[in-house]
């Protein structure tokens, strides 16, 4: 049977294209940076007036902040409909229907105004109201109390949300700072995740008993991306559903614990925010989780921008590109060695492009593209000239993008119905990540901790 | 274009890759994750065998998808 040689229908091919939230957060990340840049050759402010947002008001009294929304009531409906826009059509194209999109996400929209007034109170800071971690917390309690209705989760993108961020990110990353840092950035992420994989491999296999594919799935789950390596790896070594049940819920629980854990830990150490950054991208598990770790960390320690850069060199650069690579190793080792009679096709060396998260592609062209275009600014035109007129605004929706994955990852996590992962597969997923947390923070604070220091500057 | 390839699990009826389903069948999977990421290619699930596969594998069960007579 899995010999025989017929006509079939192809692969996903091109359509990958405009079926995957990865292109679009591309095209949206790079379209906004080009607008941006647009608006500011031309001395245009619309760009800027669209980033409108009430977190820097820093407000004593109600009646300044419905002030604020009186004054600029036009500009908020204008934003709301911008958003709108270029989700809703995105999300359709990719087979999201708008009818339950749209009201999702005009709540959405209105939850992102209220956490960002939040963080916008004079004394948010003073009672450590980070907007990631206030947005994440309600949007638990909403999801978990108040019966959502699943259609809602229609608008609740968090991958989307996250990855047009990180594109728009790299409009204000350096590409030399990548160049730099990154070459330790992949030692580090090398090291961290084969020692978390092969201990949640082996813990799994040899001192628990459990299924091989369970103990891969979970092993590389917990060593590179979480769930999406959960399901990259799953689908390459043939897993049962159960396996990737168990390893949604382990990736879920345990990054929600980090999100609060490695932040809250830095604090009492502490840490150089580059420095934290890079453990919580040492040792979370997906990048929505870690971005709200490290943008939350940031804002405590009073440098933001370089426990970004930490997190994003060590997770998006350090371990999500090589998801592709973890994959291919796995579904030969799958094919030629657990299942030899009943591969199919042999797995292709293609896997490693196609399974590539290819919105990093969009972080380095943005990176790239404002890197050139900047380059040619002396620093003190730079800061008085481009940073307010183009680089700012784009940190601003970069911070709206960043707001609606934080509120997402809340109203979309129900543990009443996350399925029960068993003890065994927590043991072995949380001695790794024991081993994973100890050794991030050895690996980020001390061996590599002069590279991560020197960050934000 | 047609291709000449072996027959694998993309052209059975047991296979779905759709991603809202898949989105539906495991709890959690968006919080963190999305059926529509580059990562999971076109990965989906065996409703036989109650397995995640790659379209490109295949099994001894394999039946063909109607859209798969119909060529």
């Amino acid at each position: 049977m899995a010999n025989n040689e017929m006509e079939k229908s192809p692969a996903m091919g091109w359509k990958e294209l405009y079926l995957k939230e990865d292109w679009w957060a591309i095209y949206l990340g790079i379209g906004i940076v080009f607008i941006s840049l647009i608006a500011f050759l031309n001395g245009s402010s619309i760009v800027k007036a669209l980033t409108i947002n009430p977190g820097g008001l820093k407000w004593s009294s109600f009646d300044q902040l419905s002030d604020h929304f009186g004054k600029n009531i036009n500009l908020y409906a204008l934003q709301l409909v911008s958003w709108l826009v270029i989700f809703g059509i995105s999300t359709r194209i990719m087979g999201i229907k708008t009818s339950e999109f749209v009201p999702s996400f005009i709540i959405l929209y209105v939850l992102s105004i209220i956490m960002f007034a939040i963080g916008g109170w004079v004394d948010a800071a003073k009672y450590n109201l980070e907007p990631p971690l206030v947005a994440l917390i309600i949007g638990l309690i909403i999801a978990n109390v108040v019966p959502l209705p699943k259609w809602m989760d229609s608008g609740f993108r968090v991958e989307y949300y996250i990855k047009t961020g990180i594109v728009l990110l790299g409009a204000t990353f350096p590409i030399a700072l990548i160049a730099s840092a990154g070459p330790v950035a992949l030692l580090q992420a090398t090291v961290i995740s084969l020692a978390t994989c092969l201990t949640i491999y082996f813990v799994a296999t040899k001192m628990f008993g459990l299924d091989r594919r369970l103990a891969s799935v979970i092993g590389v789950g917990g060593a590179v991306c979480g769930v999406s390596a959960s399901m990259a790896i799953a689908s390459s070594v043939k897993a049962k559903k159960e396996h990737l049940y168990i390893s949604v819920t382990l990736v879920v629980v345990w990054a929600l614990v980090m999100i609060f854990f490695i932040p809250f830990v830095s604090k009492l150490l502490n840490l150089n925010p580059g420095v934290a950054g890079a453990w919580v991208g040492t040792s979370e598990f997906a990048d929505a989780a870690g971005f709200a770790a490290a943008t939350a960390y940031g804002k405590m320690a009073g440098n933001e921008n370089a426990a970004i850069q930490g997190f994003t060199l060590m997770k998006v650069i350090g371990r999500d590109m090589w998801i592709g690579i973890w994959s291919f190793i796995f579904a030969m080792i799958s094919c030629l060695k657990w299942e030899k009679e009943e591969c199919g096709v042999k797995p292709s060396a293609m896997e490693i492009w196609w399974r590539f998260p290819k919105f990093v592609i969009g972080f380095f062209v943005a990176s790239l593209l404002m890197t050139g275009i900047t380059a040619g600014y002396a620093a003190a035109d730079f800061n008085k000239i481009v940073k307010p007129g183009l680089i700012l605004p784009i940190v601003s929706l970069r911070t709206w993008a960043f707001i609606f994955c934080f509120l997402s990852i809340g109203l979309t996590t129900r543990f009443r119905e996350l399925k029960s992962a068993g003890w065994k597969p927590f043991g072995a997923f949380t001695i790794g990540v024991l081993i994973n947390v100890a050794l991030g923070f050895l690996l980020s604070d001390f061996v590599f901790g002069s590279y991560w220091m020197n960050l934000g500057k | 274009m047609k291709r000449i390839m072996t027959l694998a699990c993309r052209d059975c009826r047991f296979f779905n890759g759709d991603p809202a389903s898949i989105e539906a069948e495991f709890p959690g999977l968006k919080s963190l994750s999305s059926a529509y990421s580059s990562v999971r290619a076109d990965a989906g699930i065996c409703n036989l065998r109650e397995l995640f596969v790659s379209p490109s594998r295949g099994c001894k069960d394999f039946e063909r998808t109607a859209e798969f007579h119909a060529g």
